[in-house]
């Protein structure tokens, strides 16, 4: 009787949400980190809550789909596939996965759950088809942060180099 | 870096910026003291993630990139000194640059697109991976974790072994310097296979410009 009492107790825990989601993860793209408290557990992919997903890359999730602008990557919410879980009531959104639908780089370190994203190539064809010149926004030495548009209507020298 | 700030006080009233951005793990404990010496007044930022770098696909320091009023790159991907400094650098890439600040669209140094395409460096899907490894690498290592930052330091200069910057930027923490044994090793290997350690500066007007 007791053994089975323990047993119990063991399957709840494994069908309770807390065993399901996994530890911290920590996300970098463009110029953010973004610290995500909770993700599902997955020996690979980055799964995280619908609000955390645009906390990560602006993507929002819709009806229709994962939305970003104008551009929607279609996801189907009424069932399990393999962006898109349900779980205890739950959304998880694979974030991994839309990465690879947009051949988006990504590098991760699993011993400590951070994921590291490249640019997004949809983002990237105004530059390398266009000529257009990538906006940025980084902090300058005072902490303020400059983006490039700022300067728009000027002829703009920017400049690399390094101390090394 | 004290003659752009000159160039950049003769110009700046011709609608002209200078945005001048450190590529430095380090941050501001490394490339700050030297803004400070040119008493810098454009816009100064140190990018300790060598964003500007991955965004523009600039492989070298120094590099740079025109960009015209309406934010369309004029000029991309250029080794900028701004006068000659040792063996690299040329005395004749200011007076180029004087030129487009003054006349804008008109100058006969202001590319076309095809041109400007042309030297958008193009990436493998490899090395696009080189950005977000470097960047788990400066990750680590602004959280002194050294053995994890070189391991994705090194990771990318693998990702991406035509880049420069990821090889010398982790050679400053290492015996021998960036600009050590290893990197001339480097460099004298890459010119013998005829290749160039900094894109050729071409400062010939172009010939279609007034069409």
């Amino acid at each position: 009787m007791k053994s089975i009492k323990t047993l119990g107790l063991v399957t709840a825990a494994l069908f309770s949400s807390s065993l399901l989601t996994a530890q911290d993860a920590v996300v970098l793209y463009s110029d953010r980190v973004v610290e995500i408290e909770q993700t599902l557990a997955d020996a690979s992919d980055l799964w995280v809550k619908p609000e955390d997903l645009t906390r990560i890359n602006d993507f929002v999730l819709k009806p229709e789909g994962a939305c970003l602008d104008d551009l929607c990557v279609p996801v189907l919410q009424d069932r399990d596939s393999d962006m898109f879980v349900r779980r205890g009531g739950q959304a998880w959104f694979n974030v991994t996965e839309l990465a690879d639908k947009l051949q988006q780089a990504h590098v991760t370190d699993y011993d400590d759950s951070i994921y590291s994203f490249g640019a997004m190539p949809i983002e990237r064809r105004s530059f390398l088809r266009g000529g257009e010149a990538p906006d940025f926004s980084l902090p300058d030495r005072d902490g303020k942060l400059v983006s490039l548009s700022d300067f728009r209507g000027k002829k703009v020298l920017l400049l690399t180099w390094a101390s090394w | 870096m004290p003659v752009w700030q000159s160039i950049f006080e003769e110009l700046k009233d011709n609608n002209f910026h200078i945005i001048s951005v450190a590529q430095d793990t380090g941050g501001e404990a490394a490339a700050g003291a030297i803004f400070d010496a040119a008493n810098v007044t454009y816009t100064a930022i140190i990018d300790v993630n060598h964003h500007i770098s991955a965004l523009y696909n600039l492989v070298n320091v120094p590099s740079g990139v025109w960009i015209d009023e309406q934010g369309n790159i004029a000029r991309i991907n250029e080794g900028t000194y701004a006068q000659r400094h040792g063996s690299f650098g040329t005395d004749e890439y200011a007076p180029i640059v004087r030129d487009w600040a003054i006349k804008g669209a008109d100058s006969e140094y202001v590319w076309d697109l095809d041109k400007v395409r042309e030297n958008i460096i193009q990436r493998t899907p490899e090395a696009e991976q080189a950005q977000p490894a470097f960047r788990i690498g400066t990750y680590y290592f602004t959280r002194d974790n050294d053995a994890k930052a070189e391991q994705y330091w090194t990771l990318a200069q693998q990702l991406d072994p035509t880049s420069w910057n990821y090889l010398r930027q982790d050679l400053q923490y290492e015996e021998g310097g960036s600009a050590g044994p290893q990197w001339r090793e480097r460099r004298v290997e890459m010119e013998a296979a005829g290749g160039s350690y900094y894109a050729p500066l071409d400062i010939e007007a172009s010939s279609d410009s007034d069409q």
